[in-house]
């Protein structure tokens, strides 16, 4: 998805994205990157703000309807608050003619969806949220469509996969923040050699010589499907938020076998994210399957032999497949109901821009979806980051109804622990009933 | 030598029941003390110790821990509900057991069965009345909302009042005492172990409730919660790896006002209730 051919619409924006963070007489240089004619009027409107009103520049007819004190809360995940407390902060100086006051909430981006549903009134005027959450919080009426843009062309400076995660049906709604909601590989680099981690089952071999384990969080909706749509078997959301699924289509036993084969060896262990984490600082997994949230304990524990790869291919039959896996975007989405719409959509474009995608980088590790930000030297240096890129032509974005996670859960337990017996057929066509239960 | 065996049974039995209910309690207070901060699932003890967990928790403030904020909330939340729903329980009680009106059998019923109804089931109309009041994400609507219905629980306080003796009621009404008089002077000081059962009860459910709270403080700003809300948030799947020990910390220091409050309030509940035997 990150490609060279797309790197250039990123990087005409990032003129203008960047100025907006560094630029203290707040208008003139923030114009849209498709608005270029609008930068000359802006320009001259900064001495007279009172005339902007009749300007091109939207930011400068912003700036001029507003009188009063701009109230705003933004919620963001804890893990945030620190870099969201210095990007506030910036983005107050870049209008110094404005007086904010800005309120900083955390909520998780993987709960904001349940949040904000429970009243979207009660919700922050912006949010982040992770973005297999768009469709419903779009059908919620939750979510302000990006119709117009102020500071930076959004769909163009972000990769395609961002955009079209953050789309629904052909209406952009949210700003991509990171591209890095996905999993891969880790590996200690000591145990396995690049050519070993090209396939599971030689690196089960490995592993198995070295006494050491390979952890996946199998028993997980959100990991399974790797081997599933790996092998060519689909899952697929329908329109009224139930699934489609082929998981018990002709040859699936073959994958659910091949699971279990891996998992029988006792070398590929079934783990929870959390189990995987003591498991990795103990030295008892030298490779686990799991996301760029990760990558701290790993590094911490294999030092300089920490690596990251993109999935291996696996043995379903014979053939070799290679694993799928989900790609996830972190998007910021403005609330419709919020008393300050256009002050909201400036916010979430200015903690969307290049600058804050690359802040965010360096200080929380996270991928940007920027793709002038994604290209820099620093995050194409990143293992994680670029094990996720090298995986990204195998991802799927997360499009999946609520009726898929428990019965994939308790597929993958049953599957992993071996107790799925001989009758594999039957035990695909319940998990494949529950997950295409119809939505009540 | 059947006793000795029927003994060393016994206390096999019992010891086993003490290590089920105590092991999850003791492990929580030694993963508090530990110096890892995320779960431990190869070590029951952890394996350096420190107090660090309890120092972050009052002493150092990071934008996931406001211990000491939720910890006022939450007391201060605690603390009005109680004396606000004792006091409805002690009027209810009083009113239903020692007066007699016209309708009382009725509205006794009627304050019964409305009880029953789950608090849970109005929830949602709760919020949005609350809403529309201003009153969310305020803490005088937590006690509100905490104590409004407290009344309806009378019935054991007043089933302890039908107890008391009419006779005293009716000596004082002779000697000139008004309602309010019996109340305070001969109920109340009579009635002092279900006051404390009272007290402890509507302490605890502020003190404790995660469900309403969760509702009704949705602003997202960490410094307005309560304990509950705080300590799951350092749950979630990012943090738990940072903080689950601070989690464990934090969870010990949440009984120690609950402890408190019931090992203060035995010594009057114990006096309460062998006082009455005495007499009686």
């Amino acid at each position: 998805m990150e490609t060279p051919e797309t790197r250039r619409g990123g990087a005409s924006s990032a003129d203008n994205s960047t100025a907006a963070t560094d630029n203290s007489a707040a208008t003139d240089n923030t114009a849209a990157a498709d608005n270029s004619a609008a930068t000359d009027t802006a320009a001259a409107d900064t001495t007279a703000d009172n005339s902007a009103a009749s300007s091109d520049d939207p930011v400068a007819n912003l700036i001029a309807a507003t009188t009063d004190t701009v109230k705003l809360t933004i919620w963001a995940s804890e893990e945030d608050q620190t870099l969201t407390t210095q990007l506030l902060e910036d983005f107050k100086a870049a209008y110094p003619d404005v007086t904010f006051d800005i309120t900083l909430g955390s909520e998780s981006e993987s709960t904001a969806k349940d949040t904000i549903l429970t009243d979207v009134e009660a919700a922050a005027d912006v949010f982040a949220f992770a973005d297999d959450q768009i469709n419903e919080l779009v059908q919620a009426g939750a979510l302000q469509p990006v119709a117009a843009t102020y500071t930076y062309d959004v769909a163009g400076a972000n990769v395609a996969g961002s955009v079209e995660a953050a789309t629904v049906n052909g209406t952009l709604y949210a700003y991509p923040m990171t591209a890095d909601n996905g999993y891969f590989m880790f590996y200690d680099a000591s145990v396995f050699s690049e050519e070993d981690v090209k396939s599971l089952d030689k690196m089960v071999e490995v592993a198995e010589a070295a006494g050491k384990k390979i952890a996946m969080d199998v028993s997980n909706g959100w990991y399974i499907y790797a081997f599933f749509q790996g092998a060519g078997y689909e899952l697929t959301l329908n329109d009224d938020g139930s699934n489609n699924c082929t998981w018990n289509a002709a040859g699936a036993t073959d994958v659910a076998q091949a699971i279990m084969d891996l998992y029988g060896t006792n070398v590929m262990v079934d783990m929870s994210d959390e189990e995987m984490a003591t498991a990795i600082a103990e030295g008892t997994v030298a490779a686990a399957v799991n996301g760029t949230w990760r990558a701290e304990t790993a590094s911490d524990a294999w030092g300089e032999n920490y690596a990251a790869t993109k999935l291996p291919t696996f043995n379903v039959a014979g053939k070799d497949c290679q694993m799928s896996s989900y790609s996830g975007y972190k998007l910021i989405g403005v609330n419709p109901y919020s008393a300050n719409i256009g002050w909201s959509m400036l916010l979430a474009e200015f903690l969307t821009n290049e600058a804050s995608q690359t802040a965010r980088f360096e200080a929380r590790g996270l991928g940007p979806a920027n793709v002038a930000a994604a290209s820099s030297d620093a995050v194409q240096a990143d293992p994680a980051i670029a094990a996720l890129a090298a995986q990204a032509a195998y991802a799927t974005p997360q499009r999946v109804g609520g009726n898929f996670w428990a019965p994939a859960e308790t597929l993958g337990q049953i599957l992993a622990d071996g107790s799925a017996g001989s009758d594999l057929q039957s035990v695909l066509d319940t998990a494949v009933e529950g997950i295409m239960a119809p939505i009540e | 030598m059947k006793k000795t065996v029927g003994f060393v049974v016994r206390h096999l039995v019992l010891t086993l029941l003490v290590v089920i209910w105590l092991v999850p309690i003791l492990w929580l207070l030694v993963t508090s003390f530990s110096a890892y901060k995320g779960i431990n699932t190869a070590h029951f003890f952890p394996e350096q110790w420190s107090l660090d967990n309890y120092k972050v928790l009052f002493l150092q403030p990071d934008s996931v821990v406001q211990y000491g904020a939720w910890f006022k909330n939450t007391l201060l939340i605690a603390i009005f509900t109680c004396i606000v729903s004792t006091s409805f329980v002690l009027m209810v009680s009083y009113a239903m057991s020692c007066l007699r009106f016209k309708g009382r059998k009725g509205l006794m019923s009627f304050g019964i069965i409305l009880n029953m109804f789950p608090g849970v089931l109005s929830m949602i109309a709760v919020y949005f009345v609350m809403k529309s009041l201003g009153l969310t994400n305020s803490h005088l609507g937590m006690i509100i909302v905490y104590s409004a219905g407290s009344g309806l629980g009378y019935l054991i306080t007043k089933g302890f009042m039908d107890t008391i003796s009419t006779s005293l009621r009716e000596a004082a009404w002779l000697e000139g005492a008004s309602e309010a008089t019996i109340f305070f002077k001969i109920i109340i000081p009579l009635s002092q172990p279900i006051i404390v059962y009272t007290i402890i009860n509507s302490f605890l459910v502020p003190w404790g409730d995660f469900v309403l709270a969760k509702l009704m403080l949705n602003s997202g700003i960490a410094t307005d919660w309560t304990i509950a809300i705080g300590l799951f948030n350092m749950l979630g799947k990012s943090l738990i790896n940072k903080y689950f020990s601070i989690f464990c910390a934090g969870g010990v220091i949440v009984s120690i006002p609950i402890s408190a409050l019931f090992v203060l309030m035995q010594k009057f509940y114990v006096e309460g209730v062998t006082g009455g035997s005495v007499k009686g």
